[in-house]
């Protein structure tokens, strides 16, 4: 029997110092210790690589810089699959939940979003105990300098590469043979608040190293933007009327994320209420008021769409009443976040906005809120595995690429940390398909379409979301996780193992019961199958019915109850999707072949003697897709351009071998 | 942390792709399991047009639109009908080619039909509704030859070219398209279903809480619903909207010798039909595009109607009926000096005539009656034909024509015009509701 209980953190100090940390040589340096980079650390130990974090401030390690909660819709499919691959973010939600809930349950499963509002100090210190006592994880206080780069392998594409980390202020050099790179907004950080700005990636944190930026950009050549995004101010709880506000209660029996956890840590009844409030006509005074002296607004770089700062919704839809979100950030915490209240106006203007909401009149502000703009590399610049393309051994992960929010730069860390781990071990890349995660699709998207604001992951950004629900995430992720990446422990896989056994026993004995409609209407009672159907139907179909459960079924037929029972959901959803499945498997299958033709790193598109119009080579030259099935995709690519392109790679593969790299 | 190193299992199943396989590629790009049709001969008015059809599904599809099921690789002749309206669509040859003997390695078929745009949308159409079919992308018959080995790599250095050249095409036709009234009404749909599409989407995407407005989800069914029903009121339109894109159906009918190739040649002024003298010269349709005062016409000269033992006059006898019965408008051609020598009796023998040639079609008002060899007879014995036709409600418009003289065309094109004028506004109408 497993253990099914939550792992509670364990506080180990393994801290090293620079002095003792020179000599050493590491597999993976993965900088930054956000949501990538953490993710990426424990990744690359868990393949098996000797990594070391190296982070400004080791007590921000696992810091919630924003909001105070995690999931939502297509950002909890994230947070389950990494949790399916052994990462740490789920284990942290459940471990620092404070208020669960499954948004969209109107909705079809594959749909769900599960979420949870988080206690910001157990966040962190589930995060800091969880890396600080993993195994082959050195951290290290510091601030990288610079890359250190040498000559490419020639027998590897790329023209250049990165065997180690210069530190700052004098720390001297430390070797290894990856690097992962995770600076968030840290990189050409600049802060604004009201007319004022400075140099830093979170307030009261300097921004990374300007020798990195300009290695990135001058030494390496690689195509960088700049994006911004903000945070709201934080207000005093007990300066809160919250009697004008509408409460919102979290889900009466909390859903853990972690398919390893049967329960959260925090108990039901200790769960925190949040509260509801609109926007005023004031607040849109306010906002066009304080407008000339608000320079962050006034900059053309691009906000994140889906999390937009107030100055930018009542400019953008003026006369309308926004929802603004009151969040606990703690159990014991006596602040609140006002969600959709993220603003860059200067602080005593902030006072003011904050005074024209219900509940808030005589509200005080704790930390004002403030915008920030950093770089990010434009991720069609990297593989599928999130290796840079022109630089062997330097990986990206997080809003480094072009991304907003936690989940996302948790799912890049962990694929970047798996495969800096196998790349330094001498391991293959791996790479996920957009038909089997979401991981596979937002990686796909951002280095297929790159990105022109901050990208957010969304349910119909996954074509095969039926499939790709976060109910399955175990089945799909678990077992090719150890199998093939090599990331996923023996303890889960067995998990895994079991459910999926389980599973499938179930479905079998369901759809070994076979009766007529009206046998069924006998069986279920008050169930609606339509009279006149006069097949024979059996018990997947009858749970495809809105009103049957499995629970129904089960008390029905003694056989299906026991061990199926914890189940019942996981059943209903593999029911009511599984016709739609089986439609797109064929699409799957067809997106698969594609992809496992791989095209060759060194092909210069731009003279390739081959019937291409320029069009076409320039967008495969900017590009430069690893697969022709990701060359299909791009728009512009014509079909003939595919043909061509395919009858080239044909002839040459012999001269091409050696410098294809492939992986199924 | 709970797990030690060395427990991995690394079962990397990662191999470097020894040999990228055109096949894979190239087969992956439709699903092979789909059958697929594609008119094969080219757009463009020509005599014969032969539909192609390859897939699993080859087979159905043959028995579908004809009865007796061909030998294979010998052509076939067979009546060729709609699966579902059992609407004969034309007669023509079909072939049969079993996979793996065949052009694309798979089952298929070619349908040899006549080359009129009527006949040929009409048989997509026909092998469209058929479940497992599907039109065929550019190049893919091809490309599919080459999944089956049956091409080598030289050829399909070929096969990129004719790809583009393919979609090129397709690029110019859907131009065309896109340019009229058919493109506001395309480019509407296309508007209405994204609309559907980002509501859908939205409603997945954000939660309960986020302000998305209710029983959004009922209006998206119902938007869905309506563009539906106008798609296939569109379809469904009678061919009207073809006829705006191919031009209308107007066919020369009458007995044989009455001069309807003399009045086609006159009105495309060159000899597109041999004119003869003997009886019987038309024996199949001949069929010519024309602009008549700016309208798209396709002029049809048919077979003289009458009685006949020879089996291959028979056969031009029965497809001029056919092509009578599916005209917008129908020119019927009558010899003046073959009329009865009293006026009076005209009206009834035209009416008696008329009946037997457009019958069992009853879309008389469609019909402009040519007296033709007017030159033939005196100017007198016409006139009073003309005031005894004019007192007859039986009988359509009529005018006097002398295809020899060029007498009375004027009049003619006039009239005609001005049905053509009715017909297309009918269309226009209808088409951009």
């Amino acid at each position: 029997m497993l253990v099914r209980r939550l792992r509670f953190p364990k506080r180990l100090s393994t801290c090293s110092t620079a002095s003792d940390i020179h000599t050493q040589h590491y597999d993976v340096i993965v900088v930054g210790g956000g949501h990538a980079g953490t993710e990426a650390v424990a990744a690359a130990s868990r393949v098996g690589a000797k990594t070391l974090l190296i982070t400004q401030k080791i007590q921000t390690i696992g810091a919630l810089s924003c909001n105070p909660s995690l999931g939502g819709v297509g950002k909890g499919h994230l947070v389950k699959e990494i949790d399916a691959l052994d990462g740490v973010m789920g284990q942290a939600g459940d471990w620092a939940g404070i208020h669960f809930s499954i948004l969209n349950r109107s909705k079809g499963p594959a749909v769900w979003g599960p979420r949870t509002q988080l206690d910001r100090q157990r966040y962190k210190d589930f995060i800091q105990s969880e890396l600080l006592s993993t195994h082959n994880v050195t951290i290290l206080e510091g601030s990288v300098q610079d890359l250190l780069m040498t000559t490419a392998d020639p027998e590897k594409p790329g023209r250049h590469k990165v065997y180690g980390i210069r530190l700052a202020h004098g720390g001297g050099e430390i070797h290894s043979r990856s690097v992962v790179l995770t600076t968030g907004t840290f990189l050409s950080g600049t802060l604004f608040i009201g007319q004022n700005t400075s140099p830093g990636g979170r307030m009261a944190d300097p921004p990374s190293c300007a020798g990195l930026s300009h290695t990135l950009k001058e030494v390496l050549g690689l195509k960088v933007g700049r994006l911004r995004t903000g945070t709201p101010p934080r207000i005093i709880k007990d300066t809160i009327d919250f009697s004008l506000t509408r409460i919102h209660l979290p889900d009466p029996s909390p859903t853990p994320f972690s398919f390893m956890n049967t329960h959260t840590h925090c108990k039901p009844e200790e769960q925190l209420p949040c509260y509801l409030t609109y926007t005023t006509p004031g607040v849109e005074r306010v906002v066009k008021e304080s407008n000339q002296h608000n320079s962050h607004i006034q900059q053309d770089t691009k906000g994140p769409r889906y999390c937009p700062s107030i100055e930018s919704k009542v400019l953008r839809f003026p006369g309308r009443q926004h929802q603004v979100w009151l969040e606990p950030e703690g159990l014991t915490s006596d602040l609140m976040y006002p969600q959709g209240l993220s603003m860059t106006m200067p602080p005593e203007k902030q006072i003011c906005l904050i005074k024209e909401i219900p509940g808030l009149q005589r509200a005080k502000i704790s930390t004002p809120g403030y915008g920030v703009q950093y770089d990010f590399v434009c991720p069609t610049q990297l593989f599928p595995w999130l290796q840079v393309k022109s630089t062997q051994g330097l990986f990206l992960a997080g809003q480094i690429n072009g991304t907003t929010g936690y989940e996302e730069a948790a799912a890049q860390g962990l694929w970047a940390g798996v495969n800096a781990g196998r790349t330094s071990l001498s391991k293959p890349p791996v790479s996920l398909s957009r038909t089997q995660s979401y991981i596979g699709v937002l990686i796909d998207d951002l280095i297929g379409r790159g990105v022109t604001e901050p990208y957010r992951m969304f349910t119909s950004r996954a074509e095969f979301r039926t499939a790709l629900r976060p109910d399955n995430a175990d089945l799909r992720l678990t077992l090719r996780g150890f199998e093939e990446f090599g990331c996923v422990s023996e303890q889960r896989y067995n998990e895994a193992l079991r459910v999926q056994v389980s599973l499938n026993d179930a479905l079998s004995a369901l759809k070994s019961i076979h009766l007529s409609a009206s046998r069924w209407k006998y069986k279920l009672g008050d169930v609606n199958i339509s009279e006149t159907k006069s097949s024979i139907l059996n018990g997947v179909d009858m749970l495809q019915y809105k009103e049957v459960s499995f629970q129904m079924l089960a008390s029905a037929f003694p056989e299906l109850s026991g061990l199926y029972l914890e189940f019942s959901e996981r059943l209903k959803a593999e029911a009511i999707y599984s016709p739609h499945c089986e439609k797109q498997r064929k699409e799957i299958e067809r997106i698969q072949a594609e992809e496992s033709l791989y095209l060759p790193e060194d092909i210069d598109y731009l003279t390739l003697p081959v019937s291409l119009s320029q069009e076409v080579r320039e967008i495969l030259d900017s590009i430069r897709p690893s697969t022709l099935g990701a060359a299909a995709r791009l728009s512009g690519i014509t079909p003939a351009a595919i043909v061509h392109l395919f009858n080239y790679v044909h002839r040459n593969k012999h001269r091409n071998r050696s410098k294809t790299v492939g992986v199924s | 942390m709970h797990f030690i190193s060395g427990w991995r299992r690394s079962a990397a199943v990662i191999t470097a792709i020894r040999s990228l396989s055109v096949k894979r590629l190239l087969c992956s790009v439709g699903s092979e399991d789909d059958t697929i049709f594609a008119l094969s001969s080219g757009q463009g008015r020509c005599g014969v047009a032969v539909v192609r059809v390859s897939g699993p599904a080859s087979a159905h599809a043959v028995r579908s639109l004809t009865r007796g099921f061909p030998a294979a690789r010998v052509a076939s002749l067979r009546s060729i009908t709609h699966p579902q309206t059992r609407e004969l669509l034309d007669r023509g040859l079909v072939l049969w080619f079993p996979g793996p003997g065949s052009f694309t390695g798979e089952d298929s078929a070619e349908f040899h039909i006549h080359g009129g745009p009527a006949v040929i949308s009409g048989v997509l159409q026909a092998l469209g509704s058929l479940p497992g079919l599907r039109p065929a992308e550019a190049g893919e018959f091809t490309r599919r030859a080459f999944c089956a080995g049956k091409l080598d790599l030289t050829e399909v250095e070929g096969l990129g070219d004719l790809i583009h050249a393919e979609t090129e095409a397709q690029r110019r036709q859907a131009l065309r398209q896109m340019a009229g009234d058919l493109g506001r009404i395309y480019q509407d749909w296309r508007v209405r279903l994204k609309r559907c599409l980002a509501h859908v989407e939205a409603f997945i995407d954000f939660s309960e809480d986020e302000l998305i407005e209710d029983g959004i989800l009922n209006d998206v069914d119902t938007a869905v619903r309506q563009l539906q029903t106008d798609m296939e009121n569109h379809l469904s339109d009678q061919r009207r909207g073809e006829r705006l894109r191919s031009g209308v159906q107007v066919v020369i009918a009458g007995s044989t010798n009455a001069g309807k190739s003399s009045l086609l040649n006159m009105l495309t002024q060159r000899p597109a039909a041999i004119v003869s003298a003997t009886a019987g010269t038309t024996r199949d349709v001949v069929e010519v595009p024309l602009d008549i005062g700016g309208y798209p016409v396709l002029l049809s000269d048919t077979a003289g109607l009458r009685d006949t033992t020879d089996s291959v006059e028979q056969e031009g006898v029965r497809r001029a009926r056919q092509r009578v019965e599916q005209a917008d408008l129908s020119l019927v051609v009558v010899d003046l000096t073959q009329l009865p020598s009293e006026p009076q009796l005209v009206p009834v023998f035209l009416s008696e005539h008329l009946k037997n040639i457009l019958e069992p079609s009853s879309h008389r008002q469609q019909c402009i009656l040519i007296l033709n060899k007017s030159d033939l007879s005196s100017a007198e014995h016409n006139r009073s034909i003309q005031a005894s036709l004019a007192c007859s409600a039986d009988v359509p418009d009529a005018c006097f024509l002398s295809c020899h003289t060029r007498d009375g065309l004027e009049d003619l094109l006039t009239l005609v015009q001005n049905r053509l004028k009715t017909l297309c506004l009918c269309v226009e109408g209808v088409v951009t509701h």
